[in-house]
């Protein structure tokens, strides 16, 4: 790249003198684009600040009407700068420092910035007033795919690149005693006072730099120790801040939003996240100049006073060449005096107040510059930027006299006509707020315990008030957490008659009147019309009036609109300011990048202890919840044929397990299953089901009785956690039972052997009798398998003779190998979830979650037998008897498609014609599982069907993919009805 | 993100439990049909109110005990927490 000697030399011509108060290192030069053009910086400069010295004002279109726009205040909350950096969109450009090399670009231009054709929507503004988003684009329908393509081309800024690398995102929990937002004087005087009474003090800033305002305002200040300038001052109270072992502090961190019990979230450098719970807090972070709203005030070059000031003492940028000033405070006339020590030629400042402060209009006047008290400006002229304004001589009534009508040439207007307090993160913290008519500012009032306010924040704008309401708030905030004995009565009084003895800085002057394109948001271009128009559309709530003007809802959320908008509905409600009400601020104060927010990409993952067999043998993963598992080892059909002819292992250690112990276990589980359990002799298993208390079916497993008072309870994967929550709850609410229970679902791994071989290779490894009239079908045993001690049980969710081995976790893939190995005579197949889901499909076993939902009680499910309604008290009972007396609805039952070739998806319907129903087409039930069975050669499933429709035999309509198939209900199970296999 | 002093392990963000739900008394006799009123209220319908609440909380990622916190819905007060048995 290389700098165009223009620019170049632009840029030089733009710069002032070096400063020590400017954060930039002219040491360092660096280059970076802008629409494609190279253009010079320094280290420290900004965006906007950079683009500025090199005599560019104009970084975007406005979202709406597509209006050039720049910076006017060179703070985050700065609404038209929005940029396109390299890969990112929508950043702020007045704030965003310039890295070497750096690729900017504007946004919401077509084809460029210049000559942006979408300017001419400001051609039909008539046709685009308020709220025509509610009320256009709505007719023909036919129309609406077409509407969409030109809206997404229209609307919107910045754009997404979905294929840019991941960036890096942390997040950092932090502690305080007391945390201070905000490092100007307020926050710097409020952390040391806090710090020196012992209290450990987070100090966030927003800028790279601590001082706030200090570091950009009026050079000079008067104090005790006599006249410093304020750099110097900032400079000061910084070291000792930075020095100070009891402060952290954190630049380029704001804070974005207070939660409950002090929970702060921050974000530092836009890439790290801060979770800050602190016990007390300060909150110094200060206000927003707010601006004047005339015709065409939103011109690139109509600046605010403070913005002036940020571009000439901590940017060393000269603002222009010929200044029109308008003010209506002392700050506003001091930004005049330091604009013409800067070389800007001044042609003339207005003052709205018919007699403003004369120390400061002599001094003016003594360096020549023209000062009309009285005057105003009603409108800025210029295409691209500002070129002019028209001054005016207010009447008696404060109208501009169109008569005293006067044009006047200039390249900058800087506006200073009030402030708005920065309030949204008191809101937050729950702080009363208050509009003070005097001072024409919303502040602070009544504040929670442990939340205090200091500085401009709370309306204090005099220095030597900032500090000492700083350290008084500090000192505060420390005694409410054991440090300190709090503020003196005197320093309370003192800063007290500070606040009371502040001049009226804010005019309650919103708007001059006159034109068409005054607007009080610049990024929804909403103008006072607009809002006039809501207003009387009916929309007369502040509340309302922003939803459907969008005014504050854009990139800035309102921060330098809302004190407008609030006064002109009061205005044109004929209401008082105080009347009318503010709307809710809501975190994220400040915008927070989504990175920010997802952090590292972070999943946890639960495997077996197999994990690393099954994925040496081929076997392809799945997730079910947050373990993954084999779902198949390359042919799940073929995993189901050799396991019903040979044998197969699966590995089940996800499965919920359970361990109980005690006298009570029996009266325990008959409570709490369906079925009972009292009767239960050692060595033996039984299937049950859980229910919750409206009688739906929550979980179900396999419970075996190991000794006479150890119990082992098995659960499905995704139920584990909530089962044991459950039991535990029920335990400690009131079940007054004698029972221990521990969660064995992690400490213990699991495998299935199953076939018609597993016998016969289980059997050398364990001197269990495996033998059938020792060992019969639902019994269980503890014992040595390979050594290793283990828990069995004979189940058969496959249907096939099978063992269910549970041992502790460590030994998992020991025996795992030893099982394999054993197994390789009997051409053993490892099998995965999906051969499982097969089999158990063909045994027509139902898996909950799956065959049923929120709303399957166990009656409708064909469980009947498993609910044992003569029991006194089990969960759920109460509303079964009900459902039963009832009547069931619908049933779960299996089916078979007439074309074997033909497999439903789950969750089709099943439907019959009815000319009542779009498409003809009434939903009687649906599928919830379905396969194509190996074993059989057909096409089953599960599927719900209306109770008077689901005799055995009944032919039904399946809609597969759109198309109508024909099946059939059939008996359960479909493989092995007798059970032979099982129990061999 | 409020605070929430689990009686066994002491104050702890609320990230580390989970909520359980109003505290809601069962009634006496639910399988009575006079009940059938009584039976929907305490299944499906929640007080939901504004005010100091009575609620479960489970510290899932601590002591794994289950305990009653009494919170305000509104101002997020929470005035006590307690184990069940200690409230009998």
């Amino acid at each position: 790249m290389s700098i165009k000697t223009k620019d170049y030399a632009t840029h030089v011509a733009g710069r002032l003198p070096q400063h020590p108060s400017h954060q930039i290192d002219r040491s360092k030069l660096i280059e970076f684009k802008f629409n494609g053009r190279t253009y010079p910086a320094y280290a420290g400069d900004t965006i906007a600040s950079a683009l500025w010295a090199a005599g560019v004002k104009m970084l975007g279109r406005s979202f709406k009407y597509h209006r050039p726009r720049g910076a006017f205040a060179f703070t985050s909350g700065d609404s038209n700068t929005l940029v396109r950096v390299n890969d990112e969109p929508n950043v702020r450009a007045s704030v965003k420092r310039v890295e070497p090399e750096m690729i900017v670009t504007s946004q919401n231009t077509w084809p460029d910035l210049d000559a942006d054709i979408m300017s001419l929507t400001s051609l039909g503004s008539r046709l685009m007033p308020v709220g025509f988003y509610y009320k256009t684009f709505i007719r023909p329908k036919a129309l609406w795919p077409t509407y969409e393509k030109v809206l997404r081309q229209a609307a919107g800024l910045g754009y997404v690149t979905p294929d840019i690398p991941n960036t890096y995102f942390d997040k950092k929990y932090e502690f305080a005693d007391v945390l201070v937002i905000g490092g100007g004087p307020a926050g710097m005087s409020a952390a040391l006072s806090a710090a020196e009474a012992g209290a450990s003090v987070l100090l966030l800033e927003e800028n790279p730099y601590l001082g706030g305002h200090l570091a950009y305002e009026h050079p000079v200040v008067e104090t005790d120790n006599g006249p410093i300038a304020t750099y110097e001052l900032a400079d000061q109270l910084a070291r000792r801040v930075e020095a100070h072992s009891k402060i952290q502090v954190e630049l380029d961190t704001y804070a974005f939003g207070i939660y409950d019990h002090l929970w702060v979230g921050a974000v530092r450098d836009d890439t790290r996240l801060l979770k800050i719970r602190t016990k007390s807090m300060v909150v110094a972070n200060g206000v927003f100049e707010r601006p004047l709203i005339f015709e065409n005030s939103d011109l690139p070059g109509v600046v605010l006073g403070s913005a002036a000031q940020r571009l000439m003492h901590l940017y060393g940028v000269k603002p222009g060449q010929r200044a029109v000033v308008l003010s209506a405070n002392d700050d506003g006339l001091q930004v005049a005096l330091d604009l013409h020590a800067a070389g800007v030629k001044l042609a003339v400042v207005t003052d709205l107040r018919s007699e403003p402060d004369s120390t400061l209009v002599d001094q003016l006047q003594a360096v020549g510059v023209k000062v009309q008290s009285g005057h105003t400006v009603t409108e800025a002229r210029g295409s691209k930027a500002v070129s002019g304004a028209i001054i005016a001589r207010l009447a008696e009534d404060g109208l501009p006299v169109s008569e005293s009508l006067e044009f006047v040439r200039c390249d900058l207007l800087v506006t200073s006509t009030g402030w708005i307090p920065a309030t949204g993160l008191l809101y937050q913290a729950k702080a009363k707020l208050a509009y003070d008519e005097y001072r024409a500012e919303t502040r602070p009032v009544e504040l929670p315990p442990r939340v205090h306010a200091a500085g401009r924040v709370a309306g204090t704008h005099s220095i030597q008030a900032e500090l000492l309401e700083g350290e008084m708030a500090g000192l505060n905030a420390a005694a409410e957490v054991g440090f300190g004995g709090g503020a003196p009565e005197a320093l309370s009084q003192q800063v007290s008659s500070l606040k009371a003895a502040e001049p009226v800085r804010t005019s309650p002057l919103i708007a001059i009147p006159g034109g068409k394109h005054r607007f009080i948001s610049f990024d929804e271009d909403v103008s006072i019309k607009d809002l006039n128009d809501a207003v009387a559309e009916g929309y007369r709530s502040m509340e309302l009036l922003k939803r459907y003007s969008t005014l504050s809802m854009g990139p800035s959320q309102g921060k330098y609109e809302s004190a407008a908008t609030m006064a002109l509905c009061a205005e044109a409600n004929g209401q008082t300011i105080a009347e009318t009400g503010t709307t809710t601020s809501r975190p994220p104060y400040n915008p927070v990048p989504l990175g920010v927010l997802a952090g590292r990409v972070m999943e946890p993952v639960k495997y077996t202890p197999m994990h690393h067999w099954h994925l040496e043998n081929g076997a392809v993963m799945m997730n079910a919840g947050l373990w993954k598992r084999p779902e198949h080892y390359g042919d799940p059909a073929k995993e189901v044929l050799t396991t019903r002819n040979g044998l197969g292992l699966i590995d089940v250690s996800t499965l919920g397990k359970l361990q109980l112990r005690g006298q009570d276990v029996p009266a325990l589980l008959d409570r709490l299953y369906t079925n009972k359990w009292a009767n239960l002799s050692v060595g033996r298993a039984r299937y049950g089901v859980i229910c919750n208390e409206e009688g739906i079916v929550s979980n179900d497993g396999v419970a075996a009785r190991l000794a006479e008072d150890t119990w082992y309870v098995t659960g499905t994967t995704g139920g584990a956690v909530a089962l044991y929550e459950e039991i535990e709850w029920y335990l400690q609410s009131g079940w007054n039972y004698q029972v221990h229970l521990v969660n064995m679902t992690d400490s213990y791994a699991a495998m299935n052997l199953t076939g018609p071989r597993a016998r016969a290779a289980l059997q050398p490894l364990t001197d269990i009798d495996l033998s059938n009239e020792a060992f019969p079908y639902m019994g269980a045993r503890q014992g040595k398998i390979a050594g290793v001690p283990a828990i069995v049980l004979r189940i058969g969710f496959t249907g096939e003779l099978g063992y269910e081995i549970h041992v502790p976790a460590g030994y998992g893939l020991y025996l795992w190998e030893t099982l394999v190995d054993a197994g390789r005579k009997f051409n053993i197949t490892p099998f995965g979830v999906e051969a499982q889901r097969i089999m158990r499909l063909e045994k027509g076993h139902f898996i909950v979650g799956q065959d049923t939902d929120g709303l399957t009680d166990p009656l409708m499910a064909n469980l009947a037998w498993v609910v044992k309604m003569d029991k006194p008290e089990f969960v759920g009972k109460p509303s079964l008897v009900r459902i039963q007396q009832q009547g069931v609805t619908q049933k779960l039952v299996g089916y078979r498609m007439i074309d074997p070739s033909v497999i439903p998806e789950e969750a089709n319907q099943i439907v019959r014609p009815n000319p009542d129903w779009p498409i003809g087409l009434e939903i009687i039930g649906r599928v919830t599982s379905a396969r194509y069975s190996p074993t059989l050669q057909q096409s089953i499933g599960l599927c719900w069907l209306p109770a008077d429709q689901s005799e055995l035999g009944t032919n039904f309509t399946v809609r597969v993919r759109e198309e109508l198939y024909p099946g059939q209900v059939v008996s359960l199970p479909f493989y092995d009805p007798q059970g032979e296999k099982l129990r061999s | 993100m409020i605070l929430l002093t689990c009686p066994n392990c002491g104050e702890r963000n609320v990230a580390e439990f989970r909520f359980g739900g109003e505290c809601k008394k069962r009634p006496a006799n639910p399988e009575e049909s006079a009940s059938d009123a009584a039976w929907v209220d305490y299944l499906y319908l929640k007080e939901n109110k504004l005010g100091m609440q009575q609620e479960w909380w489970y510290h899932r990622a601590g002591c794994g005990r289950w305990f009653i916190a009494e919170r305000h819905t509104n101002t997020q007060v929470v005035e006590k927490t307690y184990f069940w048995e200690s409230s009998q």
